[in-house]
């Protein structure tokens, strides 16, 4: 009687506890749409889900068996229990993934609502050291289940791809201090694929981990065949930690769209429907908050519709939390104004910097990186350029030269990083600090060689170059503090190594063995064979002459 | 005091009777469901009927990278689309696409794939995993698969995670040429590596019948080098023969469909998940006036005459349920729950129901549990004798 008594009581308990842990989970949806001067319409779709009071498991506990499994860990209400799983198993404090196709327009789009839009695949995380698990054994774990749970080659970026760039990839959240008297060191690991696809498949397994999947709310206007005709799509997650809010999920869709190109009249306007084809006709109960925030156009006459709920700093919000009768479709005319004509003239940047980076060079053995930051400000800028390229491109660091105005600065780099890369292996990794004068461009560029791959470390369209990784920029905030600001990315380059012909090893395997028997089988012949005459009968006087065979080696 | 040593008696005898009709029940159980799972012989190989699987798996594998080769990976999103619509779920298809033709920028309909020139079904969907694509198309990955060596972090989408009673349905497609197929343009899988594949495959039981299926040229080459037992192969054209594509679209702009896997797809449209067509249905239908290639059949190593073998079986998803009555009427094991409720009535009350998750533990279980009920009944039998010499002394 008395264990069942126990068990009874345990059971109770571990009921209670799985219930207030469940009751501390909250779900918010925003979608903010903004149209753009030059036509385009950015969306962003954001959807927070927080655990309050839940921790990230320490990664000593990893082989042990997970007290909190069959409780906090596995019973979710709101979060996902397939991404859940995956953060617990690997101990992973601070993960960011994204999966992005186009190139992100700084100049004329601003600075986008979620920062990660470097094109392709990137992931980052950030996990406690531990002696008994490896950081890079869990990374290796966690790159393959998220290639699982989002059907991306995520499982691809291995050594070869990863790094620990110092500064650019500070953690958004906390990291708890895992034992007070112990200090707990954290690490970082980054990668991107910039070559990665984006498609149906990946939105696919990313809407499952919604608590309302894509029927109701916000999400229902996920639409794939619109969301990938936009001219800059992606999605990401983002997980951190904080004291405050416990373990916070952020699941984000952003997307470019141009109504101007899908309109039959050049004109501007656009409306849920024409973007997405949908509206939003159920509201997702579990939401604790629903909106949609609509920026409104600046210096042209519009017209809004349905009426907003409220204004905020030329900002409509509309509540989606209780829809009444019929679905949300918000539209945005213009109706003053007949087609709308692209802006020729370059318009002020919204940034207050912007970059290109390109590769030139001629052969296909070397070649220069060369990038040019330009200044928009009246003031000096500080910025951290990080630089990560797979190991078959090898920087000279000796070559490194800034150039303002064509005159050598070599003075406005400070702090310079250098993790030279491992052949076959590690990849080169470069952070420098720069200053850059005030509306000015300065022009960094340095002499690669690339290197000449081995037969089998071509991928399959080796014709077609290796894409290489964006580089970030960062802004310093102020002089003296060492915080960063914003993170800036630049296009990933295509950079065309040496290929082989390759049907050569079957040319050279046929003419090799070719040689072989000739040459082996003639000196066999010469060593086995005996030449002999052969004294044949008078009759045959027309066949004398070859009967007269001598062989000369007796 | 007699009376209620008559009682305790009664409920001896009770209790006996009880257990004896318990254990023939049991035994009538057991019987039924050995009937129902149709055991293995003597020499470990099925027997020749139609319910030696409890689940059914699929690979599907378009082999080529480039826009131009569209058609193969709409053929094999065809297959997709039939085998996910017959009932294998999205974790029991493992899907490999060499490239992204869906999101391509020479897509004119983005995240639409069509395998007709009307564009009337969209292959893509909303709604669809892909668990390998691009650079991980790969021959040692496509191996490695079905022998199921892979990495001890590789998720499970990623896994083939078949047993003995598992029905594969492997279906590839690609470019290809005598006892060779083309991966991505730059390697080649052999008749031979998947010939000693599949073989693995039986050694370490992860089959119990596979089905194989190849569109690509001189495809009927790719099923010769087989030997291993219950495959079931199937190809669209002989040696020196080319597979051709089916039809075009001006607006996508390429081929979009091969002719025998079109062939193929349109026979199965007339499916659904309750048919009983048979293999042999489907083989004799290739015509060489509409696939424009001769397709080729081998059977040989398969041990159940191909009328009897259902498309569903290696097509469609498995929900095996058995009914055993109570009463002694004829016991009736089913294919599939949608029979169950279409076409035979279900009977009334303590109707079990199994669905088969599991092979050989519910049997084993059921002869333990027999053999304790028997030995129970003796001991019942012997006390009740006992009370009754008491009661009568």
């Amino acid at each position: 009687m008395l264990p069942q008594g126990l068990w009874a009581l345990s059971l109770s308990c571990l009921a209670s506890h799985c219930l207030a842990a469940g009751n501390l989970e909250n779900f918010d949806e925003l979608l903010t749409v903004r149209p753009l001067r030059d036509g385009h319409v950015t969306t962003r779709f954001l959807f927070s889900i927080t655990q309050a009071g839940a921790t990230p498991r320490v990664p000593d506990a990893i082989l042990e068996e997970d007290e909190h499994r069959r409780c906090i860990a596995q019973h979710y209400s709101l979060f996902p229990l397939s991404l859940g799983q995956i953060l617990r198993e690997y101990a992973v404090t601070e993960v960011h993934l994204s999966l992005n196709a186009g190139k992100w327009d700084y100049g004329s789009w601003g600075m986008p609502e979620d920062l990660a839009v470097a094109g392709g695949a990137e992931l980052w995380a950030w996990m406690g050291d531990s002696d008994r698990v490896g950081v890079d054994e869990r990374w290796k774990g966690l790159r393959n289940a998220l290639s699982g749970l989002f059907c991306a080659s995520i499982g691809e970026m291995n050594e070869m791809r990863t790094t620990s760039p110092t500064y650019a990839f500070r953690p958004e959240g906390q990291l708890p201090l895992l034992f007070s008297n112990q200090t707990v060191t954290y690490q970082l690991r980054h990668a991107s694929l910039p070559s990665e696809h984006v498609c149906t498949e990946n939105l696919t397994p990313f809407l499952k981990l919604l608590p309302c999947k894509s029927l109701a709310g916000i999400a229902s206007l996920l639409n794939p065949h619109r969301l990938f005709d936009a001219d800059w799509h992606g999605m990401s997650i983002h997980v951190t930690w904080d004291e405050l809010e416990g373990v916070k999920l952020q699941l984000s869709v952003q997307a470019v769209f141009d109504p101007v190109r899908s309109s039959t009249q050049q004109k501007r306007d656009f409306s849920f429907q024409s973007l997405f084809d949908r509206s939003i006709s159920t509201a997702c109960s579990v939401a604790s908050n629903s909106k949609v925030e609509v920026a409104l156009p600046q210096g042209v006459g519009y017209a809004i519709t349905p009426e907003p709920l409220a204004f905020r700093d030329q900002i409509a919000v509309y509540d989606t939390s209780e829809l009444v009768s019929e679905p949300l479709d918000i539209s945005v005319r213009y109706p003053a104004e007949g087609s709308f004509s692209y802006p020729l003239e370059l318009s002020s940047p919204l940034t207050d910097f912007e970059i290109s980076r390109t590769f030139t060079g001629t052969t296909q053995s070397s070649g220069k990186l060369t990038v040019s930051i330009q200044n928009n400000r009246a003031d000096d800028l500080q910025i951290l350029y990080v630089e990560t390229m797979p190991w078959l491109v090898t920087f000279y660091l000796h070559t490194l030269d800034l150039r303002v105005d064509g005159q050598k600065r070599d003075e406005l780099m400070t702090r310079l990083k250098y993790a030279p890369p491992e052949a076959h292996g590690r990849p080169t990794l470069l952070e420098v600090e720069l200053t850059i004068p005030a509306s000015s461009i300065l022009q960094v560029s340095m002499e690669v060689i690339r290197s000449f791959l081995r037969y089998t470390e071509h991928p399959p369209d080796a014709s077609r170059g290796w894409d290489m990784p964006p580089a970030v920029f960062v802004v310093r905030n102020g002089n003296d503090s060492m915080t960063y600001g914003e993170r800036v990315y630049t296009r990933p380059v295509l950079v065309d190594v040496a290929t082989p012909d390759f049907s050569m090893p079957y040319n050279v395997i046929i003419m090799s063995s070719t040689l072989i028997a000739l040459i082996f089988g003639s000196i066999f012949n010469l060593l086995t064979r005996r030449f002999v005459a052969i004294k044949v009968g008078d009759g045959n006087a027309a066949n004398g002459d070859e009967n007269e065979l001598r062989n000369e080696f007796g | 005091m007699l009376l209620p040593r008559l009682f305790v008696n009664s409920l001896v005898l009770l209790a006996c009777l009880s257990c004896c009709l318990a254990s023939v029940k049991d035994q009538r159980n057991s019987v039924a469901v050995e009937e129902f799972f149709r055991l293995q012989n003597a020499d470990g190989l099925p027997t020749s009927t139609s319910l030696n699987h409890t689940n059914n798996w699929a690979v599907l594998v378009s082999a080529s990278r480039y826009w131009f080769n569209y058609r193969h990976m709409s053929n094999a999103l065809g297959m997709y689309r039939t085998v996910k619509r017959l009932g294998i779920p999205d974790s029991n298809i493992i899907l490999m696409l060499a490239d992204d033709t869906a999101c391509n920028a020479r897509n004119h309909f983005p995240g639409a794939v069509y395998a007709g020139s009307g564009r009337k079904i969209d292959l893509y969907g909303d709604n669809i995993e892909v668990d390998y694509r691009g650079y991980e198309v790969t021959v040692e990955n496509l191996i490695r698969l079905l022998t199921g060596r892979l990495d001890e972090s590789v998720p499970r989408s990623k896994r083939l995670l078949t047993d003995a009673r598992s029905n594969v349905f492997v279906y590839l497609t690609g470019h290809g040429g005598n006892e060779f197929l083309k991966f991505q343009d730059n390697e080649e899988i052999s008749a031979f590596d998947i010939a000693d594949a599949f073989e693995q495959m039986w050694q370490k039981k992860r089959y119990n019948e596979l089905f194989f299926m190849i569109d690509t040229c001189q495809a009927n080459t790719m099923y010769s080098k087989i030997y291993s037992p219950n495959i079931l192969a199937t190809g669209s054209s002989e040696l020196a023969e080319n597979s051709y594509s089916h039809e075009n679209d001006n607006d996508i702009g390429v081929a979009v469909i091969d002719s025998f896997t079109h062939h193929i797809l349109q026979f199965m449209e007339g499916i659904n998940k309750t048919s009983h067509a048979s293999m042999q249905d489907l083989f004799s239908t290739f015509d060489h006036r509409l696939i424009k290639s001769h397709a080729g059949v081998r059977a040989d190593l398969f041990r159940r005459p191909l009328n009897e073998v259902r498309i569903t079986d290696f097509l469609g998803g498995v929900a095996h349920v058995g009914i055993l009555p109570e009463d002694d009427e004829s016991e009736e094991t089913v294919n599939s729950a949608e029979e169950l409720g279409g076409h035979r009535p279900i009977l009334p009350q303590s109707a079990s129901l199994w669905t088969t998750m599991n092979s050989t533990e519910p049997l084993g279980g059921q002869s333990v549990e027999w053999r304790a009920t028997r030995s129970w009944t003796a001991v019942a039998l012997l006390g009740g004798l006992a009370g009754w010499a008491l009661m009568s002394g």
